[in-house]
């Protein structure tokens, strides 16, 4: 039989290409995997809401409570549609996998591009791959947004206003990107097969292509070899084999992994769209972002207004705060791998300690998000009397400069203080070596 | 030794591949512009989809009280979020909500706390409306814990409805424009629509020639 198939499929020649491919013996390698399961089971239980799930906004009688004959109880086909799935056996624990999947899929991604980033892996020849890397961020953020939306709900419906409000606020062709992009003004009739469309056909496609060409290229160019590959086999690749270690591995892995999410929602629910209601008048107190969209939230709420009109165009605040802003911040993340010069091919995974400026950068990096994320919250702060209305802007506005930067020069100085202590552990085991000649 | 002399041929194979690509990238290009032109619907305004025009009842827009007029004297100093009621061609009542933009809110106040830039021509006795759209991101804003300042939750715009709802903080630009209201017997009557640009507007001109158009679509 294995002959028969041989001949036909040349399984040979796969087993030596791809499946005996080497993975490297580091619990840190596991993020890029636990990334990919995470994709698995999003696509799995989103064909599962997929086929219980009406994608419209065309108001339909509510089957849970038709009201009376003269006032009728009218909903959007799509709000109405979910409340019957959370009425489904386990209708609602399917909507939370797919949720909490969604949130870990972005924490994985995030925590896998900052072990790339904190070990130099994205150095030649990877820069490709960092490059699809940032794009598969950047569309699997697409993707949750889109699916928020799905629900229909009166969260649902003011994010997409925003959405709406910032896709409009491009300047010269906004409005026509808006209108192209939505169905039509705000809120179109098909606003939500549109958003469907995107959410279950075109991102995922996209996301899928790029976790291909993500993955060849890693088996082309092979992982970046830990530390202790090169003690132990220089410029040799060490690792445990895809068939038949690794595999037994990653199938324990995804399904304890995917266990625990399963665990996970069981317990803590997710968006309650009855709580929220369909979409109307009254608008949601404290809407807030998902975790990893925070950021831009934050730096909407403290960037100042104002207008330019430029060419006939208008550059507004909505524009640089949610456009502008973050396409910097992105941008100077795909810049990373150019920041590298070296014309040699890079096999190992540095130590984080031995690169203090990257490091150090890295960490400020992260701590200006955290900054603008709390930043967010400033209706809360100003409730809660930590801030005033007045001075809000000012001190939050300080915080995003000053957090980054002391924390860049802390990180500088822990790396200092490690390093002194491991010169100073070196110098001294080679004294005592001497000593014992 | 052969005599042949291989004849360059008119076009290299190259040249012919890049240029069948060329050709072949920029008709796939034009074509896919010009389906997305399609992905944008055609607008059509219908009495629903209208802004609040002169002589609009205001009616509730809490699912609560839907479409119940606003008496003045259930008005306070805090928001209630109101509707434009207009006429179809055929005489029956609209409701104006499948613009969203067109949420009202109206207030009483002190006639004496009503300061600039506040038009006092346009409120009656204290009574005053405004749009309830932040002109920010096009949230709705409301009054909280019992103040009369309105604050929106999306990304903290506030603003002063005494003061013609000009903005106290957060990142909107312009104040929510205010609308010349007036109470008639038991129901309040607009006798303007908004009169700077609401939001989605980007100038005042834009905004005053989709109202006349409107107007005169809708006569």
């Amino acid at each position: 039989m294995n002959q028969w198939l041989d001949d036909r499929l040349h399984l040979s020649r796969l087993n030596d290409k791809f499946l005996r491919k080497a993975f490297p013996v580091h619990h840190s390698f596991f993020l890029g995997e636990i990334t990919l399961f995470s994709l698995i089971v999003l696509i799995i239980t989103g064909i599962l809401l997929a086929l219980a799930y009406e994608p419209s906004n065309s108001m339909v009688l509510n089957s849970f409570d038709p009201g009376t004959a003269d006032k009728p109880n009218m909903l959007p086909a799509a709000y109405h549609s979910t409340l019957k799935i959370n009425a489904m056996p386990f209708g609602d624990m399917l909507r939370r996998i797919h949720h909490w999947m969604a949130n870990i899929m972005i924490a994985a991604a995030v925590l896998h591009m900052m072990r790339i980033y904190f070990t130099g892996a994205f150095k030649k020849p990877r820069e490709i791959n960092w490059w699809i890397g940032m794009l598969l961020l950047i569309f699997a953020g697409l993707t949750a947004v889109t699916g928020y939306i799905l629900p229909y709900d009166n969260y649902a419906y003011s994010t997409v206003k925003v959405i709406y409000a910032i896709t409009a606020s491009v300047p010269w062709v906004g409005d026509w990107l808006a209108q192209a992009a939505f169905a039509g003004r705000f809120p179109g009739d098909g606003i939500i097969p549109r958003i469907y469309g995107y959410h279950i056909m075109l991102l995922p496609g996209i996301l899928l292509a790029l976790t291909g060409a993500h993955m060849l290229i890693m088996i082309k160019q092979k992982h970046t070899q830990p530390q202790y590959a090169k003690r132990l086999a220089y410029k040799k690749i060490v690792g445990v084999p895809l068939m038949t270690q690794q595999t037994p591995i990653m199938l324990l892995l995804a399904l304890l992994f995917t266990g625990l999410v399963v665990l996970f929602a069981a317990f803590i629910p997710v968006h309650p769209i009855e709580y929220f209601g369909p979409p109307s008048a009254s608008g949601v107190d404290n809407i807030k972002p998902d975790w990893y969209l925070l950021w831009v939230f934050g730096a909407l709420a403290i960037i100042p207004g104002f207008e330019w009109e430029v060419l006939g165009g208008v550059i507004n605040a909505e524009f640089v705060g949610a456009m502008v802003f973050p396409g910097i911040v992105i941008g100077a993340m795909f810049a990373v791998p150019m920041l590298d010069r070296s014309k040699d091919n890079q096999y190992y995974a540095e130590n984080p300690t031995n690169h203090p400026v990257r490091l150090a950068a890295g960490v400020a990096f992260m701590a200006m998000m955290i900054v603008m994320s709390v930043a967010g919250y400033k209706p809360e702060l100003i409730a809660g009397g930590l801030l005033t209305t007045q001075n809000a802007n000012t001190i939050l506005w300080i915080l995003t400069f000053l957090v980054p930067a002391i924390s860049y020069f802390a990180t500088i100085g822990i790396v200092r203080m490690i390093r002194a202590l491991r010169e100073a552990d070196e110098r001294d085991s080679l004294a005592h070596a001497h000593a014992d000649d | 030794m052969t005599r042949y002399k291989k004849q360059d041929p008119e076009i290299t194979r190259r040249k012919f591949i890049n240029v069948a690509m060329g050709t072949g990238a920029g008709v796939g290009v034009l074509s896919l512009v010009s389906a997305l032109g399609s992905a944008k619907p055609a607008f059509r305004l219908t009495a629903e989809k209208a802004p609040p025009l002169k002589g609009d009842v205001l009616v509730h827009a809490d699912p609560a009280k839907y479409g119940q007029p606003i008496k003045p004297s259930e008005l306070t100093e805090l928001a209630i979020v109101a509707y434009p009621m207009g006429k179809a061609k055929d005489g029956t009542p609209v409701i104006r909500s499948a613009e969203p933009n067109n949420q009202i809110g109206v207030y009483k106040f002190d006639p004496a706390q009503l300061k600039a830039p506040t038009k006092i021509e346009d409120t009656d006795n204290g009574i005053v409306a405004y749009s309830n759209t932040c002109t920010h991101a096009g949230c709705f804003p409301k009054s909280v814990q019992g103040s009369a300042i309105v604050n929106c939750p999306c990304h903290s715009g506030q603003y002063e409805p005494k003061e013609g709802c000009r903005v106290l903080g957060g990142p909107p630009n312009k104040p929510m424009p205010q609308l010349g209201v007036k109470a008639q017997g038991d129901q309040l009557v607009l006798t303007s629509s908004f009169l700077t640009s609401p939001y989605g507007y980007k100038s005042d001109e834009e905004w005053e020639a989709y109202l006349k158009q409107a107007e005169e679509l809708l006569a």
